[in-house]
Formats: C-alpha cells, sequence, structure tokens
C-alpha cells in the first residue's frame, strides 16, 4: 500500500438533474518522500484534484487516503499551497506564517514561534521582508511567503497547486530551485500540479498526465530517470530529457485533439433552447469555463438582494 | 545626510496629506522642497489656483445675487452679513465667558474689574445718549423726507377720489333720474339697469385708479432710508454693550459668588447671636434650624457655578456628542448584526424584511417614536440616577444630558445603523474564498476564523459602512435637534428662524456653513480611520 | 391691617410653616429649576424673575430654555423635563378636563393680560376696505369688526372654498379669540365634535393651528388669509409689511387673561414652597414690568425688550419688541397708536389666579365643542378650582408685602376668586364666570345648553 493513494475518486458539480462530472475513477498512488507532478490542461479539473487531496472537498465516490488513514478534512498532514498565494493582505509576512504555526504548534512560547518563523522565511530568502505586508510585496516574493507558511507547518505531503503559473520565467527558475532544494535537503511527500512540461521533468520523480475534461482522469505516469540534480542549462542537451518531453508534449497534444474531436462530433447535436443568463447576479468573481454557466443557473437571486 | 532628513521629512508630510485626504497640497509640499518647480507650479495653477478662483467667483455671485432677491420676510443676506452674525455669536459667546469670570472673581480683582466696568459703562452711556441724539436727528429728517415724497401723491389720491366722487355722484344722479323717469312712465328698465351698470364700472375703475397710487405709498414706505437704520443698529449696538455692562457690575457686586457667600456668612452669625441669646425652648429651635438652613445655604453657594446660556460652540459641542453617542450605538448594533447576516443566509432572511422596511423610515418618524419611547423610561429625568451619573462626569458634564438627547441619539442610531450593518454584512459575505481555504487548512475554529479572517478582511467595507453611517447621522441629528428642540445645532437654527430677528436669516447661513465643516471633518476623520485598516492600496474615494 | 393679615394667615395656614413668616429665603425643597417658554413678549415675567436675579433672591437657580411648540412644551412639563412654563391658559384647564394630553396641571400665577391680535393679509384688508368705505383711511375707527369679512367669507364660499386662518393651539386663546370675533359678526368658525378634532365641522372657514414664528411666512405664501397670534408676530408682520392686524384682543375682550405660569398637581405637591418662592418672583417681575412713572409711562419696558431681544430668550429684534410693549401698537405703518394695556403685567390685580378666567374658558370649550357633553354649572366651578391655586398666590403675596416688595393694594386679599360681571366684550354679551350656562346661551353661534 502507498503512502497517499486515490481510490477510485470522482466528483461532479451542479444540481442533480444538470450535473457535470469533473473527475472520474482517479486512481493514483504516492510513496513516501516521491515528487509526483501532474500535468494538464487548463480547466481540466487540477484545482479540483488538489482540493481533493487537501480534504478541501469531499468526492461523490472513491476515497482519498494518506498513511492507510481516509482524508475527510484538511490536515496538517497535508500542507496545501495555494496558486495565487492566499496571503492575508492584513498580516505582514511574519503574522501570517505565525498564524499558520500557532495553529500546529500550539504550545510554543514567543521566541519558539519566532525562531520557527524565521527559521522557514529564511528558508525561502525572504527574512528581509518580514515585516512587509503582502501588497508590498512582488509576485516571487509573495509565493516563497506562502511556501513559507505551507513549510512551516511541516506537512508530511506538500501539495503544491501551480504554484509558479503567474510567475516570470526567472522569477520562476530561482524558485523552481528553491523548492528542489527543499526538497531534497528537507524529505517529504510532493504532489505539484503544474501546466508546464519543461517544469515537471525538470522537477519530479514522476509525471502523470490528466486527461482533458470533462469527466477527467490520471492517466499512466511517465516516469522521469534523469539524476538528480539537474542542471537547467545542461538539460536541454540532454536527450534523455529531450525524449521524455517530446513524449509528453505529443500525449498531451494527442489529447487535445480528441477532445477536440469529440466536441467536433458533438457539434452536430441539435443545439438546446437556452435564454440568455443574466450575468449581473453572478458574483463578483466569475467563475472559469465551463463553470460560469453551471454557476449562473445555482447562484441565488437573494443573496443581491443588498447590492 | 541633511538632504536625506529632508527628503523623510517631505515624504512624512506627504503621507501624512495622503492619510488625510489632502493631496491637493501636494504640489506645495513639493515645491518647498524644489522637487520640479516647473510641474508643481503648473499643478498649484490647475488643482488649487483654478479651483479657488473658482470658489471665489461663486461667492462674487452670492454677493451679486443675494441683494437682488428681497422677499418681505428678509433679504437674502450677503456673505459680509453672514460674518458679521458669525461675529455677534462670537461676541456672545466671549461675554457669557466674562460672565463666568466675573461671577467667580474675588478679592481685589474683583473690584478693580468693577471699577472698570463701571468706568466703561459711564463712558459708554455717554456715546449713547450721542448716538440716540442723532438717531431723534434721522428720524426726524426721515420723518420730513417722508413726508415731501409722500405729499404729492397724497395729494394726487385726494385729487383721484375727489374726481371719481364726483364721477359717482354724477352717475348716482343719472340713475336717480332714470328711475325716476320709470316713475314717469317715460323710461325704460333698460336704461336704468345701464345706469346703475355705469356706476359699477366707475367704482371699478376709480379703486384701479387709487390702489396704483396706495400701492406707490406702500412701496415709498417700505423703502429703506439707510442712515437711519445704521443708525439704529449703532444705538442697539451700544444698548447692547451697555446691558451686558450692567449684568457684568451685577456678577461683579451682588451676584458675584464670593459676595453671595460673605452675605450668607453675616446672616449665619446674626443668627448664631440670635440662637445664643433664645431663651425660650420654641425660640432655640427656630434659630437653630435657621442656622443649620443657612450653613446648607452657605455650602451650597460656596460650590455654585456661573449658569451660562448656550452659545453656538457649546451647542456644536452638544452635537457632536450626540452625533458620537448615535453613531457608537449604531455601531454596536450594525456591526455584530451585520457580521451575523453576512454569515448565515438564514440570519440574512430573517432580517431582510425588517432592513428593507426600516431603512427608508423618514427620521423624524423615528424621533417621534423615541421621544415617547425613550420618556417612558425616565419617568423623573432630573433625578433618574442615569443622567446624575452622565452629569457629573467631566468635559461631558456641562452638556446637559437629559432624555432629549438621548432620543435625538437614538434617532441618530437608527438611522445610523442601516448603512454600516448593510455594509459589514456584504463585506462579510463577499470573503475572499481563497481566505476561507486558509482558514480551513489552517484548522481554525469558528473564533479564530471570525476574529483572524472574517472581521479583517471585512473591515475595509465596515469602515465604508461606518463613515456613510457617520454622514448620515450627521444629518439626522440637525433635524432631530431642530424637531426635539434639543439643545444642538439644530436647535440653533430652529430658535434663528423662530426668532425672525434682522439677524435670523444670516445665522441660518452661518449655520449651515457650520454644520457643513463639521460634517466634512468627521467624514475626513473616517477617511483616515478608514485608510488605517484598509489593506489594498487602492485609496478610499473621496 | 392685623386683623387682615391673621385671616389671611388662616387662609394660608395649610401650605406655609409659621417659621418662614419673615423676610427671609423660604425652605424651598429643589433649588435648581428648569423653566420652558416660548418665543412670545408675554414670556416676559419669567425672563425678567430671572435677569432680575428674583429667582436668585429666593434662593433658586432657575434655567429658562426655550421650547419649539405649545405640544412640546406641555409634554415636557408632564414628563418632569421641566419644572414649570410659560403657558397658554387653556392648556391647564384642557389638560385637566383629557382635551388633548390628559395630565393635571394647575396654576397659581396669571403671567399678562391682552398682547394678541388679528392680523389679516393686504388683500384681505383691501377687499375689507371696499365693503366698509370707513375703513379706507390711514387710521379707521377702532374697534373693527369682522363684518366687513362677512362678505369675503361668503363670495369664497360660493366658490367652493373656505377661507384658512390660523391660530397656535386648539385650547389657546387665540383660538377662542378669533372664533369670538368671527362668531360676533355671525361667521361660523366651525365646531369640534367628538370626530372632528380639528373644528372643521360647519365653518364658514377654516381655522388650523400654525407655531407663531411661522405665522407671517403662511400669510405671505398664502397659507393663511389671516391669524391670531400674540407678539412680536403680528407687529413683524407690519414691519415687513405683509398683513395689517385689524384688531388687537383688547377689543375683543378688554384684560382678557391671556398666558399662566402652569406646573404639573405632583410637582406643586411635592414643592410648595418652592412654588410660592416661584410665584413671589414672578409677582415682583411682574410689577417691574408694570412699573410707571408720575406720567404713567411704563419705565421699565425698554430695558425688559432689550432683555428679551438677546437670542436666547425672544430673540427678536428690539425695534419690534418695542413696538407693542412700549404702550404703542403700530396697525398699519402709519397707523402707530397708543395701548397702554396692550400687555398687562401686574396691573388691575391681573397675576391673580382667577377662577372666572378658567370658567370662561371652559364655556368657550364647551362652545366650540370641544367639551362634547353639556355640564353642569357646578361642573365648571369644581374644574376651575382644581387648576386655580389662588392660595399659593396669596401666600406669596403675603410674603412680599411684609418684605416691602409690593403694596397691600397691589393683591386682591378677600376676592372669591371670580371678577364681577363684565361686558366689555366686542359683542357686548356680559359675562359672569358664576353663570356659565346662561353665558353659554347667550351666544347665537356654538353649542347652547340647557339649563
Amino acid at each position: 500500500m502507498s503512502y497517499l493513494e486515490i481510490d477510485n475518486a470522482s466528483i461532479g458539480f451542479g444540481p442533480y438533474d444538470n450535473r457535470t462530472e469533473v473527475l472520474t475513477d482517479v486512481n493514483l498512488s504516492v510513496e513516501e518522500n516521491e515528487f509526483v507532478a501532474i500535468v494538464g490542461f487548463s480547466g481540466a479539473g487540477k484545482s479540483t484534484l488538489i482540493s481533493l487531496l487537501a480534504g478541501l472537498i469531499q468526492p461523490d465516490k472513491g476515497e482519498i487516503r494518506i498513511g492507510g488513514k481516509i482524508i475527510t478534512e484538511p490536515s496538517p498532514r497535508l500542507g496545501i499551497m495555494f496558486q495565487n498565494y492566499s496571503l492575508l493582505p492584513w498580516l505582514t509576512v511574519f503574522e501570517n506564517v505565525a498564524l499558520a504555526v500557532k495553529q500546529v504548534f500550539p504550545k510554543y512560547s514567543k521566541e519558539e514561534l519566532k525562531e520557527h518563523v524565521e527559521k522557514y522565511v529564511g528558508m525561502v530568502n525572504l527574512l528581509p521582508a518580514l515585516g512587509k505586508k503582502p501588497s508590498e510585496l512582488s509576485g516571487g516574493m509573495r509565493q516563497r511567503a506562502s511556501l513559507a507558511r505551507t513549510l512551516s507547518m511541516k506537512p508530511e505531503v506538500l501539495l503544491l497547486d501551480e504554484p509558479l503559473s503567474a510567475l516570470d520565467a526567472l522569477t520562476r527558475a530561482v524558485i523552481q530551485d528553491e523548492i528542489i532544494n527543499i526538497w531534497e535537503s528537507d524529505k517529504r511527500t510532493i504532489v505539484m500540479i503544474t501546466n508546464d512540461v519543461d517544469e515537471a521533468v525538470l522537477m519530479a520523480d514522476r509525471i502523470v498526465p490528466l486527461t482533458m475534461g470533462p469527466a477527467a482522469t490520471l492517466d499512466d505516469a511517465f516516469p522521469v530517470d534523469l539524476p538528480r540534480p539537474r542542471n537547467r542549462t545542461t538539460l536541454n542537451t540532454n536527450p534523455a530529457f529531450r525524449r521524455l518531453r517530446n513524449d509528453i508534449s505529443k500525449y498531451m497534444v494527442n489529447l487535445n485533439d480528441e477532445a477536440k474531436a469529440l466536441q467536433a462530433s458533438q457539434a452536430v447535436v441539435e443545439l438546446p433552447s437556452i435564454m440568455p443568463i443574466d450575468f449581473s447576479v453572478l458574483p463578483l468573481k466569475p467563475a472559469r469555463g465551463r463553470r460560469r454557466a453551471v454557476i449562473a443557473k445555482v447562484v441565488d437571486r437573494e443573496t443581491t438582494f443588498f447590492k | 545626510m541633511a538632504e536625506k532628513t529632508a527628503d523623510a521629512i517631505k515624504y512624512k508630510i506627504l503621507r501624512f496629506l495622503d492619510v488625510t485626504g489632502f493631496t491637493v497640497f501636494d504640489p506645495i509640499v513639493r515645491l518647498a522642497f524644489r522637487e520640479e518647480p516647473k510641474k508643481q507650479l503648473e499643478s498649484i495653477f490647475k488643482f488649487l489656483i483654478i479651483p479657488i478662483m473658482f470658489i471665489c467667483f461663486c461667492v462674487w455671485v452670492w454677493w451679486t445675487v443675494a441683494p437682488n432677491h428681497k422677499t418681505k420676510s428678509g433679504e437674502v443676506p450677503t456673505p459680509d452679513v453672514v460674518m458679521q452674525s458669525a461675529r455677534i455669536n462670537h461676541t456672545f459667546s466671549e461675554r457669557e465667558k466674562t460672565k463666568e469670570t466675573d461671577f467667580l472673581l474675588v478679592g481685589e480683582e474683583r473690584l478693580a474689574a468693577l471699577a472698570a466696568v463701571e468706568a466703561e459703562m459711564e463712558s459708554k452711556s455717554v456715546i449713547l445718549a450721542e448716538l440716540e441724539a442723532r438717531l431723534a436727528q434721522h428720524e426726524s429728517n426721515y420723518a420730513q423726507v417722508l413726508e415731501a415724497r409722500l405729499a404729492p401723491l397724497q395729494k394726487e389720491l385726494d385729487e383721484v377720489k375727489a374726481k371719481y366722487d364726483a364721477i359717482e355722484a354724477e352717475k348716482k344722479v343719472l340713475i336717480t333720474e332714470a328711475a325716476a323717469a320709470i316713475e314717469a312712465g317715460t323710461g325704460t328698465t333698460e336704461a336704468l339697469l345701464a345706469a346703475i351698470r355705469a356706476e359699477g364700472i366707475a367704482k371699478d375703475e376709480s379703486r384701479a385708479a387709487e390702489s396704483i397710487i396706495k400701492d406707490k405709498i406702500d412701496a415709498i414706505r417700505s423703502d429703506k432710508y439707510k442712515p437711519l437704520e445704521t443708525a439704529r443698529l449703532d444705538v442697539n449696538a451700544v444698548a447692547d454693550q451697555i446691558q451686558f455692562l450692567k449684568k457684568r457690575v451685577d456678577f461683579l457686586s451682588q451676584s458675584n459668588r464670593s459676595m453671595k457667600v460673605l452675605e450668607a456668612e453675616e446672616t449665619l452669625m446674626e443668627y448664631q447671636a440670635k440662637l445664643a441669646k433664645a431663651t425660650t425652648a420654641k425660640a432655640a429651635l427656630s434659630e437653630a434650624k435657621r442656622v443649620v438652613r443657612a450653613e446648607d445655604s452657605i455650602e451650597r453657594l460656596e460650590k455654585q457655578q456661573y449658569a451660562s446660556a448656550m452659545t453656538v460652540y457649546l451647542q456644536v459641542k452638544r452635537s457632536i456628542f450626540t452625533v458620537f453617542v448615535g453613531f457608537v450605538v449604531a455601531a454596536i448594533i450594525a456591526i455584530p448584526v451585520g457580521i451575523l447576516c453576512g454569515l448565515s443566509r438564514i440570519a440574512m432572511a430573517c432580517l431582510t424584511p425588517i432592513i428593507s422596511i426600516f431603512k427608508p423610515v423618514s427620521p423624524v418618524v423615528w424621533l417621534l417614536i423615541f421621544q415617547i419611547v425613550v420618556g417612558a423610561f425616565f419617568p423623573d429625568p432630573e433625578s433618574h440616577p442615569f443622567f446624575l451619573f452622565f452629569n457629573s462626569l467631566p468635559f461631558i458634564g456641562n452638556l446637559g444630558i437629559n432624555p432629549a438627547l438621548i432620543f435625538s441619539g437614538c434617532t441618530v442610531a437608527m438611522c445610523a445603523v442601516w448603512p454600516a450593518l448593510v455594509n459589514t454584512a456584504l463585506g462579510v459575505a463577499s470573503i475572499d474564498k481563497d481566505h476561507i481555504n486558509v482558514a480551513r487548512v489552517l484548522r481554525l475554529n469558528f473564533w479564530e476564523r471570525l476574529t483572524k479572517i472574517i472581521i479583517p478582511s471585512a473591515m475595509p467595507l465596515i469602515f465604508a459602512g461606518l463613515r456613510i453611517s457617520l454622514g448620515v447621522g450627521w444629518m439626522v441629528l440637525i433635524a432631530a435637534e431642530a424637531l426635539s428642540s434639543s439643545d444642538g445645532l439644530g436647535k440653533f437654527v430652529w430658535d434663528e428662524y423662530q426668532n425672525g430677528s434682522s439677524f435670523s436669516f444670516a445665522n441660518i447661513i452661518y449655520a449651515c456653513f457650520v454644520v457643513g465643516i463639521i460634517g466634512f471633518c468627521l467624514d475626513r476623520m473616517m477617511i483616515v480611520l478608514q485608510r488605517f485598516v484598509s489593506f489594498d492600496e487602492s485609496g478610499t474615494s473621496l | 391691617m392685623i386683623p387682615r393679615i391673621t385671616r389671611i394667615l388662616s387662609l394660608t395656614a395649610l401650605t406655609v410653616t409659621a417659621t418662614s413668616l419673615y423676610a427671609e429665603q423660604l425652605d424651598v425643597e429643589k433649588d435648581t429649576l428648569k423653566f420652558g417658554f416660548i418665543k412670545l413678549t408675554d414670556c416676559a415675567p419669567i425672563v425678567i424673575a430671572k435677569e432680575m436675579g428674583y429667582f436668585e433672591e429666593e434662593g433658586l437657580q432657575v434655567e429658562v430654555t426655550a421650547q419649539p411648540n405649545w405640544k412640546q412644551l406641555l409634554d415636557n412639563v408632564i414628563n418632569g423635563e421641566l419644572d414649570g412654563a410659560h403657558m397658554l391658559s387653556g392648556q391647564p384647564i384642557a389638560a385637566t378636563i383629557g382635551f388633548g394630553t390628559k395630565a393635571h396641571i394647575v396654576t397659581a400665577y396669571t403671567l399678562d393680560l391682552n398682547g394678541n391680535a388679528i392680523t389679516v393679509s393686504n388683500d384681505i384688508w383691501k377687499q375689507m376696505q371696499e365693503n366698509d368705505p370707513a375703513l379706507d383711511t390711514e387710521t379707521p375707527e377702532h374697534p373693527i369688526t369682522a363684518d366687513s369679512l362677512k362678505p369675503i367669507v361668503q363670495a369664497a364660499k360660493d366658490e367652493g372654498k373656505r377661507l384658512p386662518m390660523g391660530m397656535v393651539f386648539p385650547v389657546s386663546t387665540h383660538n377662542y379669540e378669533i372664533r369670538y370675533w368671527l362668531a360676533a359678526a355671525g361667521i361660523n368658525p366651525g365646531m369640534y365634535t367628538s370626530t372632528d378634532i380639528k373644528g372643521f365641522t360647519g365653518g364658514d372657514i377654516e381655522l388650523s393651528t400654525t407655531p407663531p414664528p411661522q405665522m407671517p411666512a403662511t400669510l405671505e405664501s398664502g397659507k393663511n388669509v389671516a391669524y391670531c397670534v400674540g407678539e412680536p408676530w403680528n407687529q413683524q408682520a407690519v414691519a415687513k409689511g405683509i398683513g395689517v392686524p385689524v384688531v388687537t384682543n383688547y377689543d375683543i375682550w378688554k384684560n382678557n387673561p391671556e398666558k399662566v405660569f402652569g406646573v404639573t398637581k405632583k410637582w406643586a405637591d411635592e414643592n410648595p414652597n418652592t412654588h410660592i418662592a416661584v410665584v413671589k418672583a414672578l409677582i415682583r417681575a411682574g410689577k417691574w414690568l408694570d412699573e410707571t412713572d408720575a406720567d404713567g409711562n411704563l419705565v421699565n419696558r425698554e430695558e425688559a425688550c432689550r432683555i428679551l431681544s438677546q437670542k436666547n430668550y425672544v430673540g427678536a429684534d428690539y425695534d419690534v419688541l418695542k413696538a407693542s410693549m412700549t404702550g404703542y401698537f403700530y396697525f398699519q405703518k402709519s397707523d402707530k397708536r397708543e395701548m397702554p394695556d396692550f400687555n398687562v403685567f401686574f396691573k388691575y390685580h391681573s397675576t391673580y389666579p382667577w377662577y372666572s378666567d378658567g370658567v370662561w374658558f371652559l364655556t368657550q370649550m364647551r362652545r366650540w365643542g370641544q367639551i362634547t357633553e353639556p355640564k353642569p354649572a357646578e361642573w365648571y366651578a369644581e374644574t376651575a378650582k382644581e387648576v386655580y391655586l389662588p392660595k399659593v398666590y396669596l401666600a406669596a403675596a403675603k410674603h412680599l408685602l411684609q418684605e416691602g416688595y409690593i403694596e397691600e393694594s397691589d393683591i386682591p386679599w378677600d376676592t372669591d376668586g371670580y371678577k364681577a360681571p363684565t361686558d366689555e366684550f366686542i359683542d357686548g354679551i356680559t359675562y359672569d364666570g358664576k353663570d356659565p350656562i346662561g353665558y353659554l346661551n347667550s351666544h347665537t353661534i356654538g353649542n347652547k345648553d340647557e339649563i
């Protein structure tokens, strides 16, 4: 039995009669201290998958286990790092990290707390910005702070939800290295979601592709046998690396074509009679992709009463 | 190094301007530190000079339009009259202060002040006599001028009257003749009717002609004779001063606290002497009672304070206090209820009808309701421990806290509660999903979630709501005070309206500016607070 | 002299203890008081008693505050916010019998006589002049009746309109005076009934409540074509040229009672000595206001006007206040007449709380239907006795007499509380306070009761 397991999990959203399956029959097992990357297209359900892993949502079917124990709610064993940092904007970097530390180590004295926070902030090279608020930081610094917060909780499994997708290429490279360094020096299990094949190949032990939605699922994994430390500059000339990257890319492109073909075949289907949706009733932050239509229907008009 | 400190100072000032919302003055500060002078001068011109010129233009329009707009109830005052009324109000408050110090003066100082005041009074009396003589002169002049202007009109009126009297008499003769003709059988009824109609027409004509002249006479009578008006104002001003000096003399002599105490002490001694001499039980008893009472009265007199009349400054103070009371009550209700509504859809559903129905209710209605409700709580307000306690506190004790203040405050609270409540609910309900996820991942319990995530995240909206609330409260308060005659700026305005004196209109406009400026300051205060709690850099709309 | 004093003593023995007989401060139960007033010249005694220090000499610290309207003033007295107030004579009576707000209010001091006038708009005045050429002079003969107004009312009624007129409060003297004046000329001012509390029923005109300070403005805007109000609001109309006072209430009823100093029964019972002390100060203020020199000129009125023109009191212009307070009255800008009795604050034993005054107001309330049921004559007398407290007044007067502030002739020591029957009304009907029913029945318009 593996350390972290997804066992036949399925999940969908929407009301009973108009349901969209997001993930169906997902299976994954991750060994202890393994670095697994999950690659997939936008909107394939990657974030849903990571939320399932983190225990933020429950699968409709199947189960997710860590060390044999079923995950039913977020647990300190699973540290999640969100795509858009999710730092609390009214707290400084120190306070953001300290808030997390206090939850996991409630018995810490003030000094211990400070020491602990500074250790992890130092680990991501953010000590000079300790007293700054997120709004005063750059995107890369924010992501580091977020990383420091996740690490400071000493989780057994680190769940990274497209941690670097919002960063520029240079910062991205720096933080990639940092994550790898931390993982190497302080071994633990990592599940990273990404849409960048290069990144996945560079960092992971194993790459699992997520098929196109709806009803996406995980396909067979591509093991990455490249030796570590992997050097970004030399890697490009490494034939093994190039072959692996090509394989995965090709696989992904095929996925996309299949999806297109699927859509094309559906194009002959008679269009349903639909009315325009009043988008003014949508929540402030519009949902992306297909979910928009679904949400528009479920949004309760009452919530807009006071606007 | 010096440059660096200068820069530090500059940025401190700029930061202060930014926080307080006075960024308009940025260029001046920058110019003072010689930062791109040309650019600064340009923006000073654009955003400072032009607006100032515009305001000057507005004042100029006011100045020129106001005197042309006359109603019978009074003239629209020009800015200088409004300034004068501000000065009069200031003088009034200064006089109250003087009286208070006079009341408390003792010993040599009192005597010196008394002598000075008496001397001043004497000199003023001389001036007053002069002014009165001048006024009498003007009055007789005016009478003459009026007579001269009216005489021709009066003559004309008499002539017109005589003329039409003659015509009417003529017509009357015609009527009699026509009637007689009918009797004689020579005339027709038509002729008689025509004659009567002709008389009616003649009468109407005469009235029309007379009323034209009468209107002219009225117009001349209501023309203001400037020298007379000014002379009258001068006399009134000096007479007022003398009145005031008289009062000062009173406060420096008989009504002075120390003098009253002295007098009471003398009485006490007298009674004590009588008590010592008392031989019968009855006499002793009655004298002893008097002694005790005299002692009590000395004690009371020693603690007596000057009872100041309500000046505009005191009223401002009381209004601000009242609005503060109402605002705090509103915030105490609105924030928890708003959070509850934001958290729970059920609570929201319960409160939605209540909020929707009561939000648009006019403050006047609330005032009347609270007047009755609050009145029921304090059957005997003067000796109610609640008021006794508050009126014994420093700073706010002299504001005279009474049920009127309470129900004005309640009215303010009732009207101010809605914006804060709705905004708080919105702030809580629209909390970022990511922050909720953070809370779940960190496994915060309900209380921690509330204090560490929900409230801080809703803070900017809560404060935006409170800012609206304070603005609404201030507006409502003035109306509430005017209606309930609870001391404050509203009452000041209402009293002025009721006074109907020649300065009333100017005083109302003065109050309008005072209310506006205080409202502006309160709003700025809230902006500063809002800036402190908001974590995004988007700034706050002014 | 001595036997009389003893008689008074026995009369007042209930309220006065033997020790407080001499020239010294009474043992007051409450020494800080708050009185309310409406911005009208007849609040003068209260203001003067404060400003001249008469209250202080009685050991009272008094604060006087302006009230926005009569209703609020009464409410504030009832709820204890105010200890006492400047009230319309009808207010204590109406409150006691429960017309409007029900509360037992009493009075021991009549503040003044007369002081009101009826002002019509310029337009109405012109029409009145047309109807009666005798009025078309600078100085028409007084009193002016409403006879010349009747055709105008009739003409408006024929057009389906009822002329709007203003008075200050349903139980105010102004209401009864303007009704009296109109009814004397055969104009029905409208009746109150149990369902019509506005008093419009059967009226030829519509008489409604308007706060005094708004009167000139309503005249100018045409909301009212005539009103009855106290000073300075008639002189204000003259000064601004928006109306013509046609008749003063002195001409409607010579020396009619106007305002009283009212307190609640509860307050009076709890603070008997304070009440006496207050009345003492008020009597002195009234006397000061009516002081005359050897030629009969009022000597203190100008100073009183100066004080009243302060903004925390009446606040109107000194010249406007002076116009009526100093013994003159402007009927038009060109028509200034001597009216030495326009404001009476002390003369003619005016400050005594006469039962007959109370009965007159009760008859008016019955006449116009505010009292909906017929009442026996005894009821009128009893009600007046519940409201008017001559005992307190006499106790105060006796102290003042001994202290030498007043003379014996100033006070009607021996009266039974009823003024002699008088026919000094504009319609010449005789009023005898002891025969209210007969008086009611002697009028053409208004309720009449079986004897």
